[in-house]
């Protein structure tokens, strides 16, 4: 399972990476798959400014691929992979993303991939490999991990508030940030969620209604079931009935043949009809 | 795409083509690159690896002066990416933004394509295409005629970038004119290079010689403490600068950045000195006052190493950390407090030399400062503080005796070179920029050179070749140069791009990039010295040609058949190679790189002493300077204040930027497409100016530029503004950069002469900011702007 090392100490926002992202990856003019930025507080001379790097945190649990209704976007080695020739066009992804990534180009969704192509041919993703700064890294998540704790031990001398990011955050990311401060001073989420109306749709409402949906189907499939054999059980009822009746007037029949009970027998006579016709 | 099969028979050499480098050929073929319809669900993800033979080549990128080694990697005839060479000692594997950006600018469409004859006036951009030999012809015949009539010296030559050599060296020297030079030298590292030499006897060379890492294996063994006066690392993207100081900082070595702008790098440091500008020396002053009177300095090593220190010690008495912060606007407090940081670490500390410096006219005493600060520390040749550069050896071409002898010198000037005696050319002139006049010593002054294009004194100057310099974006004084370029005889321009100054062209030779051509071998003094191929990836694109074969054309034109007896530079380089028992094939092999072994230490040097001033020592008080009527030791000299209501012109960099050079490379171009002003926000509110609203700038003198964006910010002081250098071009040639922004070139319409190096002083003009309305999408046509009839038929 790959991870990125994402380390806003080292950083010092050069934009190799995004040249080089852009340049390997053949991007055209407006698309973009990572963003520096600065985030200034404070006022002359007491001023915190910070590089800001926004780009895509292959989240474990990512939102993009639950809304995907395409399959464009799906999970691959760890990473978060888009097929754009799959994508729809639809912007589930851009809504339901907590950091705001994927961007639409040419009416179709845009973001890393993760150097998918690049690692696969034997190489490693063209960020990892220009930046001069050591800041980003790429390999297995446990030793990501580890190196991550590493670098964060020495960093918390220099700031004592330094952390990780994406160990657990949105269910854990795969790209583990060194942090010098809290998420907040690099324009990230302290607390990243996909959106409730997200969370509600695809984690409830969809699974609930489509167990809704097999359940109906089931309890029908009961129902007629049921339904079947009592009406063949009543059918048959029914025939023997009849039948009973019709052995019953048959006897009576035979029995009405002596002059002592000519007036009944003709009486049965008519009475018999009567019944058959009931009976028909 | 069938993925499957691919991998197995792809995965073993592009692992290593992509990973390491090296040049590789697929055996077998592959699949044709697949392409889509844009907007059909266009794929992104890269496939140009896939679409032939995968061929990678070395070379140093040519996108900013510091030559990181590089592995080009191309596909068909096509250049696709560029990465580090892990074998060189520069990149180590890894590349900046500008080096990235590469392959964007030799695909940048704006590029100049055939050679061009001028058909309207100069200035106008109005040119013919012509064929190569009817513009060698022609312009080797009018470099003759002044040759014949006032002597070669008569002819300038500026010149920068990669090929520089074949023209500022070799053709300049082969010729006899001792007029070439590099705009890196007085409008940039003179200051530098003569107050190291006047303190510790060689020029610091081509690379900042601090001791980042420490000696080899050691683990803890690195600089502890990094002072930058100014330098702004991270924005000044020198790639190794960067690795090393995010090693240093990750490590918690202390950082103190002196800088009236809060850079990045000052965002991340231990301590932000947001000094008044201009009065640096001040600080440095008290600095040596602290150190020196609290004996906080390295006294065995100032005792065996140094002469002058009883003189130092009397000098800086007066200028206490009291005396300073009045001056510099600090609290006296954080300079005494920076002093001992520095102290503590020594000798594991250094101040970092800079590279830009010619800032007040005052600057070769502010650099002599910071290296005696540097050897109170203790730390030159020290492991963790400075080493010292060594030059590889390796033989020059074996040419014929040259007319005039003397390097133009520039940021890699060969250290102890430079000689009492100016040399003469054939004609018995020394070179014309008042060297030994108006200034004592240093690397041929250009914006001196100017003067005499107009006026005709110390003699005329008749013509002008510049090669790869953006001429009205780099000389201070632009309308001046303009009226020089009217003046001369003949102008021969060489470059890649319609730069500005291209429509000032009697002729135009179109060159083909770095990576499109051999280039000279890269030598460097070093820690590690070492010698760097560079090699062509591709042909050259349309008619361009190398420089090396423009030099030799024109050496052939004037009669200086003696000195290109060579015919590619495939047979130069060659020649060279083998005088350290090489040659091309096995510097191929070698990854592109041959080091050699340094000697960066005091114990390198055995008995002899590695400071080859006069006295064998580091000399805090200087001889020469005392009898040439200058001041010995260094003192402060206010310097003029900007007028009500204007503000300090302040320049420097940003990260994905070169000088003027990148503005239209159409990725570069795209992260970042116009400067911003840095402006303070209390500043800026009290001017009723919002961040993102456009303004006029214009300074002392009239001069205007812009409009430009305001970026109204904490991080700067009150009274200094500060861009991004190399905006506001004027060429509607360049389709990315015309019109974009302000430029700080135009602004510096007046510069201030270091008398000490011939230096520039360009932070001496004041600026005053006006609203303005947003400028409208510039849409800039090139035939518009230069009207071209084609001769030669070009490629679709």
């Amino acid at each position: 399972m790959f991870t990125f090392l994402l380390d806003l100490g080292r950083c010092i926002g050069c934009q190799g990476c995004v040249a080089a992202c852009k340049t390997g990856n053949e991007l055209p003019v407006g698309a973009q798959y990572i963003q520096i930025s600065e985030k200034t507080t404070g006022s002359f001379p007491d001023v915190t400014s910070r590089v800001t790097n926004k780009r895509c945190l292959h989240c474990l649990d990512a939102a993009c691929v639950t809304v995907c209704p395409t399959g464009a976007l799906y999970k691959e080695d760890g990473l978060t992979r888009l097929d754009r020739t799959k994508c729809s066009g639809c912007t589930y992804c851009v809504d339901a993303c907590p950091f705001g990534v994927p961007k639409m180009y040419e009416e179709r969704s845009s973001k890393c991939d993760g150097c998918a192509a690049v690692v696969k041919a034997g190489g490693e993703p063209w960020c990892v490999k220009t930046c001069p700064s050591n800041a980003l890294m790429y390999g297995e998540r446990e030793e990501i991990l580890a190196e991550a704790k590493t670098r964060l031990a020495t960093l918390q001398k220099r700031y004592p508030n330094a952390r990780l990011y994406g160990e657990t955050e949105a269910g854990g990311l795969g790209v583990i940030m060194v942090l010098p401060d809290e998420p907040g001073a690099f324009d990230l989420p302290t607390n990243p969620q996909l959106p409730l109306s997200v969370t509600a749709w695809q984690k409830v409402v969809q699974p609930v209604s489509l167990a809704m949906t097999g359940l109906s189907i089931a309890v029908t499939g009961v129902a007629a079931v049921i339904a079947r054999r009592n009406h063949v059980q009543e059918v048959k009822r029914l025939h023997l009935l009849a039948e009973a009746e019709l052995v019953e007037a048959e006897a009576v029949v035979d029995s009405g043949q002596s002059d002592s009970n000519q007036s009944d027998s003709n009486q049965s006579d008519s009475e018999t009809v009567e019944r058959e016709e009931r009976a028909a | 795409m069938a993925r499957a099969n691919l991998q197995i028979t792809r995965r073993t050499f592009i692992k290593s083509a992509l990973a390491t480098g090296g040049s590789l050929a697929l055996a077998g073929s592959l699949p044709a690159a697949a392409t889509a319809a844009a907007g059909e669900g266009v794929d992104l993800s890269p496939n140009w690896f896939y679409g032939g033979e995968i061929k990678q080549t070395y070379n140093c990128c040519s996108m900013c002066p510091w030559s990181c080694g590089l592995i080009a990697t191309s596909v068909n005839g096509r250049v696709y990416k560029v990465d580090g060479n892990p074998a060189d000692p520069k990149s180590r594997g890894m590349l900046c933004a500008r080096g990235q950006g590469s392959v964007s600018f030799m695909y940048d469409p704006d590029r100049l394509q055939a050679p061009m004859r001028r058909t309207g006036e100069r200035g106008e951009g109005k040119f013919e295409e012509i064929d190569w030999t009817a513009a060698l012809d022609e312009a080797g015949a009018k470099l003759k005629a002044i040759a014949d009539e006032y002597g070669p010296e008569s002819v300038a030559i500026f010149g920068h970038t990669a090929g520089d050599f074949w023209f500022t060296d070799y053709l300049a020297q082969a010729w006899g004119t001792p007029n070439a030079g590099k705009p890196s030298a007085s409008l940039c590292t003179n200051p530098r290079e003569e107050a190291a030499r006047l303190v510790y006897g060689t020029a610091v060379g081509g690379h900042e010689p601090l001791d980042w890492d420490g000696p080899e294996g050691a683990e803890d063994g690195g600089l502890q403490c990094l002072v930058l006066i100014g330098s702004h690392i991270g924005e000044d993207a020198r790639n190794t600068v960067m690795q090393d100081f995010a090693n240093l900082w990750a490590r918690g070595g202390k950082v103190i950045v002196v800088d009236p702008r809060m850079s990045t790098v000052a965002s991340k440091a231990d301590y932000w000195l947001p000094i008044k500008p201009g009065t640096d020396t001040a600080l440095l002053l008290a600095w040596m006052n602290v150190l020196i009177s609290e004996g906080r300095y390295d006294v065995d090593y100032v005792a065996e190493w140094t002469t002058g220190f009883d003189e130092l010690k009397t000098h800086v008495q007066e200028f206490t950390p009291e005396w300073a912060a009045a001056i510099t606007d600090l609290p006296a407090e954080k300079i005494i407090e920076t002093a001992r940081v520095m102290a503590d670490n020594l000798p594991r500390t250094a101040i970092m030399p800079g590279r830009h410096v010619t800032w007040y006219g005052n600057d070769t005493q502010r650099m002599r400062a910071i290296f005696m600060i540097n050897a109170l520390l203790g730390a030159y040749g020290r492991e963790g503080g400075i080493y010292f550069n060594k030059s590889p050896y390796i033989e020059s071409y074996p040419h014929p005796p040259f007319a005039v002898t003397g390097s133009a010198g520039g940021c890699c000037a060969e250290p102890g070179e430079e000689s009492d005696e100016l040399p003469l050319g054939p004609t018995g002139k020394a070179r014309a920029d008042g060297a030994r006049n108006s200034f004592l010593r240093g690397a041929t002054a250009l914006q001196e050179l100017i003067e005499p294009m107009i006026g005709g004194e110390p003699y005329p100057i008749k013509g002008l070749i510049v090669y790869g310099v953006n001429l009205l974006h780099s000389l201070p004084n632009p309308e001046r140069t303009k009226a020089a370029l009217k003046a001369l005889d003949f102008v021969l321009v060489i470059d890649v791009l319609p730069q500005e100054h291209v429509a000032w062209a009697d002729m135009v030779f179109p060159e083909a990039t770095s990576l499109e051509r051999y280039d000279d071998l890269w030598t460097l003094p070093h820690k590690t010295p070492y010698i760097a191929l560079r090699e062509p990836a591709v042909e050259p694109l349309y008619e361009t040609k190398p420089g090396w074969w423009m030099a030799r054309e024109l050496g052939l034109r004037l009669g200086l058949e003696k000195y290109f007896k060579w015919e590619t530079a495939e047979e130069f380089i060659n020649e060279r190679l083998l005088s350290i028992g090489s040659n091309l094939e096995k510097l191929r092999a070698a990854k592109g790189i041959i080091t050699q072994n340094g000697k960066p230490y005091l114990a390198d040097y055995g008995n002899s002493s590695p400071f080859p001033t006069h006295s064998g020592k580091i000399e805090f008080y200087s001889e020469e300077l005392a009898l040439t009527g200058h001041d010995p030791l260094p003192v402060y000299e206010p310097v003029e204040e900007p007028p009500a209501g204007y503000f300090r012109l302040l320049y420097g960099r940003h990260p994905v930027h070169t000088f003027a050079k990148t503005q239209n490379t159409p990725l570069l171009s795209e992260l970042y497409r116009e400067n911003d002003l840095w402006l303070n926000e209390d500043a800026a509110a009290a001017a009723g100016l919002a961040n993102g609203d456009y303004v006029m700038v214009e300074n002392q003198d009239g001069v205007q530029s812009g409009p430009v964006r305001v970026k109204a910010t904490p991080r700067i002081r009150s009274d200094a503004v500060f861009m991004a250098h190399g905006f506001g071009q004027q060429s509607k040639g360049l389709t990315n950069a015309y019109g974009k922004g302000a430029s700080d070139a135009q602004l510096i319409s007046r510069y201030k002469l270091d008398p000490l190096s011939g230096g520039a002083g360009l932070r001496v003009n004041f600026v005053k900011i006006t609203p303005a309305t947003a400028p409208t999408a510039a849409v800039s046509n090139w035939d518009d702007a230069v009207a071209v009839q084609s001769k030669i038929k070009r490629e679709a």
